[in-house]
C-alpha cells in the first residue's frame, strides 16, 4: 500500500485527509508543519506527499527544497487555499498543485495519477 | 549820439536777446511734444516782441520834422530795414513754421519755413488760413485760432502735410495770442512744429504697448500665435502682407513652421483686405475678434507647416537668424548668396524680413514677414520696432509654452493619482479578499469533506441525509464565491507577445557585462540576421538567458570565453550558450534539470530547472552539450508560431 505524508497545521482537516484518504486505500502519514515533514520524511520516505505552503515554523515552500534535496524521487502535491502561489517559480517544482476545496476528488485523481506514473519523471 | 539812437540800440539789442530766446526755444523742442509751459513762454515772447517792436513804432512818430530829426529819421528807417530783414532772415530758417493772423483769420505775416512746408506758390499774405491750412476746424467752434481770440487754450493737432520736396511731415499746430499793450488778443500766432520723428516713435511705442498687453494676456499657445501674426499684418500695427511664425524644437534640432497669417493670392488679399476695412475700424476690434476669422489662410499655413530645417544647416536663412539671434532683411533674395533657391521659391517674394523670437539670449522662434502683393519696401525702421514686437512676443510664447507645460504635467499628475488611488484599492480589496478567502476556505474545506463523508453512511431517518445534502450544497455554493474572489485578487499573468529574441538577448547581455568582465570573461555574441519575432513573454525569456548565462559564468570560476549564439534551425530559432569552463560529468548531466540540484556551495538549484520549465511552456526545448574539462554547450529551441 502506498504511504503518503500529508503536511497540514490544521487538525481538523488534517483528520479529514487522513479519513479520506485511508477510505481509498492508502497508509497515512501526517505532519503539522515543515520541520515535523521532514522528520517523517527521514523516518521513512513516503511514496507522495501533499503539502500545504501556510505553515508554522517552515513553509512549504522551504520544505519542498529540502525535501526534493534529499529525495527528489517523491511526487509532491501542493494543496493550499491560495491560488497566488501558483505562478512562483519555487512552487514549479512540486508535481501538481492543487487549490484545495471540501470535493477531494480533484486531489484523489491527482494522486492516483502521480503514483501510477512513478518513477517520477521529472 | 542822440537819446533816441541809444533807447534804439537798446532796444534792438532786447529784441535780437528775445529772438535768440525764441530760436532757443524752438531748436530745444525739435522732436518734443510742445507743452503747457513752453507754449506760455512762447506765448509770452513774441507778446514782448511785439510790444518792443510798437515802441519803436511810437517812437519814430514822436521824431520832430527838422534835418536833423529828417536825416536821424531816414538814418532810422534805413537802420529799420535791415533790422526787418535781419529779423525775417531768422524767421526764414527757423526749423519752424509761423503765421501771424488777424481777427479775421486772415495771414498778415507768415515765414518761409511755412511757404516751404505747405507748398505755396504764392505769398499767403492776405489770404483765408483756411485756404493754407485745409483745415475742417476753420470757422467752426473747435478752431484753434478763433478759441484763442476767445480766450482759451490753443488745442495741439498733428496733422500730416507733404512740402514742397515732397516730404511727408507730420506738424503739430499751437496757437499763441498776440496781444496789444491793453492785453488784449489782437493777433494769433500759428506756429508749426515738425513732430514727424517723435510722433513716429510715440506712435511705435504706444502700439507696442498694446500689442504686448494683448499678447501677455493670452495663456492659450494657439491663439497666441495667431495673435501675433496677426499684429504683424495687420494695416493697424506693423501691416506686412504675410507673416509666418517658425518655433524651434530643441529635442529634434529642427526649426519648424508653425503658423502663417495672410491671403494666399492677390485676389484673396483684395478681397479680404476690403471685408476687414469694412468690418474693423480699430487694432482692438481685429484683435479682439481674432478666434472668428482664422479662415483665409489655410492653404498658407499649410504650405508654412511643410517647412522644416535643420537647426545644423547654416545655409537656411532663417536658421542663421535664429542661431545669431538677429534680424535679417533680405532686399534681393535672388541675388543673395545666404537664400537658399528653395526658400526663396517657397517664399515667393524677393523682399522679406526675418525677425528671431529670444528668450533670455536664445533664439525660440523666427518671423517672417514680406509684403508679396503691394511690394512696399521694407525700411530698417520698420525692422526695428518689429524686432522689439518679436522680443514681447517671444517672451509670450514662453509663458504660453510653460504655462501649457505645466497644465499638461498638472493633468498628468490627476491622472497618474487617480490611477494609484485606484489601484491601492484593488490591492486593499485583493489582499483582504485573499486573506478572507483563505481564512474561510479552510474551514469549509473541513465542513464540506467531513459532510461529504457523512453522506456515504446509511441513516433510518431520511432526513438526515435531506439535511446533510443542504449542508453540502450550502458550502460548495460558498466555495464557489470564494473561487471568484481569488480570481478578482490573482495578479495577473502575463500574455505571449510578438518578441525578438535578439533584443531580449542584447538587453540581458548588456546589463551583464560589466559582471562579464569583472569575472574575467571574454564575452561574444553571434546573432544571425532576419531573426524573426516569436510568441513569448519576454520578462520569462530573460530569465532564462539571464539563468543560463549565470550558469556559464559559475562554471568559469578562471575566466573563460563565453558566447551567445542565435541561429534559424528550420522552424525553430537556437540560442547557444557556449562557455570554456569546467564542464559536467555524466552524473550531473543527467540531474542538472532537476530542482535544488547543485554541485555549487551557494545557489537554491532551480536555475536550470525553471529555464526548462519556461522553454516548455513557450513550446521549446533544452538540450545540454558538456564534457568535463572542456566546457559546456546549452541549447535552447524556440518554436516560430
Amino acid at each position: 500500500m502506498p504511504t503518503i505524508l500529508v503536511v497540514e497545521d490544521n487538525k481538523n482537516q488534517q483528520l479529514l485527509y487522513e479519513e479520506e484518504l485511508q477510505r481509498e486505500g492508502y497508509t497515512i502519514v501526517t505532519a503539522f508543519d515543515g520541520k515535523d515533514a521532514i522528520e517523517k520524511v527521514k523516518e521513512k520516505p513516503p511514496d507522495l506527499i501533499i503539502l500545504d505552503i501556510n505553515m508554522p515554523r517552515m513553509d512549504g515552500i522551504e520544505t519542498i527544497g529540502k525535501i526534493l534535496s534529499q529525495h527528489k524521487q517523491i511526487p509532491i502535491i501542493i494543496n493550499t487555499a491560495y491560488g497566488s502561489y501558483k505562478s512562483s517559480f519555487m512552487t514549479w517544482a512540486a508535481d501538481a498543485y492543487i487549490v484545495k476545496s471540501s470535493d477531494l476528488s480533484e486531489l484523489k485523481d491527482k494522486i492516483k495519477e502521480l503514483l501510477t506514473n512513478r518513477p517520477k519523471d521529472f | 549820439m542822440t537819446e533816441e539812437t541809444v533807447t534804439d540800440k537798446c532796444m534792438e539789442h532786447d529784441q535780437f536777446k528775445m529772438i535768440d530766446t525764441l530760436r532757443n526755444i524752438l531748436s530745444r523742442s525739435q522732436g518734443m511734444v510742445l507743452d503747457e509751459d513752453l507754449t506760455e513762454k512762447l506765448d509770452s515772447l513774441c507778446q514782448s516782441l511785439k510790444s518792443s517792436i510798437k515802441k519803436s513804432d511810437s517812437a519814430e512818430g514822436g521824431f520832430s520834422q527838422d534835418t536833423e530829426t529828417g536825416w536821424n529819421l531816414r538814418n532810422l528807417q534805413k537802420h529799420k530795414g535791415r533790422e526787418r530783414r535781419k529779423n525775417d532772415d531768422i524767421m526764414d530758417v527757423i526749423e519752424a513754421g509761423l503765421c501771424l493772423l488777424d481777427k479775421d483769420l486772415q495771414i498778415v505775416w507768415a515765414n518761409k519755413t511755412l511757404g516751404d512746408w505747405l507748398a505755396l506758390k504764392e505769398s499767403p499774405l492776405g489770404r483765408s488760413c483756411k485756404d493754407i491750412f485745409h483745415c475742417d476746424e476753420t470757422g467752426i467752434d473747435s478752431c484753434q485760432a478763433l478759441k484763442v481770440f476767445r480766450g482759451e487754450e490753443g488745442r495741439v493737432l498733428e496733422t500730416w502735410i507733404t512740402t514742397k520736396a515732397k516730404k511727408r511731415l507730420c506738424v503739430q499746430r499751437i496757437a499763441i495770442p498776440v496781444t496789444n499793450r491793453k492785453g488784449i488778443i489782437e493777433n494769433v500766432l500759428v506756429h508749426l512744429e515738425d513732430v514727424t520723428e517723435s510722433d513716429k516713435s510715440l506712435h511705435w511705442l504706444f502700439l507696442l504697448q498694446k500689442l504686448g498687453e494683448k499678447m501677455q494676456g493670452t495663456l492659450h499657445l494657439d491663439r497666441l500665435l495667431r495673435l501675433v501674426l496677426t499684429c504683424v499684418t495687420t494695416g493697424h500695427a506693423f501691416g506686412f502682407n504675410r507673416a509666418m511664425l517658425f518655433l524651434v524644437n530643441k529635442e529634434e534640432k529642427v526649426i519648424r513652421g508653425k503658423l502663417a497669417v495672410g491671403p494666399s493670392s492677390m485676389e484673396e488679399a483684395i478681397r479680404i483686405w476690403g471685408e476687414i476695412s469694412k468690418k474693423y475700424s480699430s487694432l482692438e476690434e481685429i484683435l479682439d475678434s481674432l478666434e472668428y476669422d482664422n479662415d483665409f489662410d489655410e492653404t498658407f499655413t499649410h504650405m508654412t507647416r511643410q517647412m522644416e530645417y535643420m537647426l545644423s544647416d547654416t545655409n537656411e536663412v532663417i536658421v542663421t537668424c535664429a542661431r545669431e539671434n538677429k534680424p535679417i532683411l533680405v532686399v534681393n533674395a535672388a541675388d543673395d548668396p545666404h537664400i537658399t533657391e528653395e526658400f526663396r521659391s517657397t517664399l515667393g517674394v524677393n523682399e522679406f524680413v526675418c525677425v528671431p523670437l529670444i528668450v533670455r539670449n536664445e533664439s525660440i522662434g523666427v518671423i517672417v514677414a514680406d509684403n508679396i502683393y503691394t511690394r512696399v519696401p521694407i525700411t530698417p525702421d520698420l525692422v526695428n520696432v518689429l524686432t522689439m514686437f518679436a522680443t514681447q512676443a517671444a517672451l509670450a510664447i514662453e509663458n504660453a509654452e510653460t504655462c501649457k507645460r505645466l497644465e499638461d504635467k498638472v493633468t498628468q499628475l490627476t491622472t497618474t493619482q487617480q490611477r494609484l488611488i485606484r489601484a491601492e484599492k484593488f490591492a486593499a480589496i485583493g489582499s483582504m479578499a485573499s486573506y478572507i478567502a483563505h481564512e474561510i476556505r479552510n474551514p469549509l474545506v473541513t465542513i464540506g469533506g467531513f459532510t461529504r463523508s457523512l453522506t456515504r453512511f446509511h441513516f433510518e431517518d431520511a432526513k438526515i441525509k435531506t439535511n446533510l445534502n443542504i449542508i453540502l450544497d450550502e458550502v460548495i455554493r460558498l466555495e464557489n464565491i470564494l473561487k471568484n474572489i481569488s480570481n478578482f485578487s490573482k495578479p495577473s499573468i502575463p500574455k505571449k507577445a510578438a518578441s525578438q529574441i535578439c533584443d531580449i538577448a542584447e538587453n540581458t547581455c548588456s546589463l551583464m557585462e560589466n559582471y562579464f568582465k569583472e569575472r574575467k570573461i571574454h564575452f561574444s555574441k553571434e546573432f544571425a540576421p532576419d531573426i524573426p519575432p516569436v510568441l513569448a513573454i519576454s520578462s520569462q525569456i530573460t530569465q532564462v538567458l539571464f539563468n543560463t548565462l549565470m550558469n556559464a559564468v559559475e562554471s568559469m570560476p578562471d575566466g573563460g570565453d563565453l558566447t551567445i549564439r542565435i541561429t534559424l534551425i528550420e522552424d525553430s530559432i537556437k540560442i547557444d550558450v557556449v562557455d570554456t569552463g569546467t564542464g559536467m560529468s555524466e552524473e550531473e548531466l543527467q540531474n542538472i534539470f532537476d530542482p535544488f540540484y547543485t554541485t555549487k556551495s551557494e545557489g537554491s538549484g532551480v536555475g536550470l530547472a525553471i529555464c526548462r520549465k519556461i522553454i516548455e511552456e513557450h513550446g521549446g526545448k533544452v538540450c545540454v552539450n558538456s564534457k568535463c574539462g572542456r566546457g559546456t554547450t546549452i541549447s535552447l529551441f524556440l518554436p516560430i508560431h
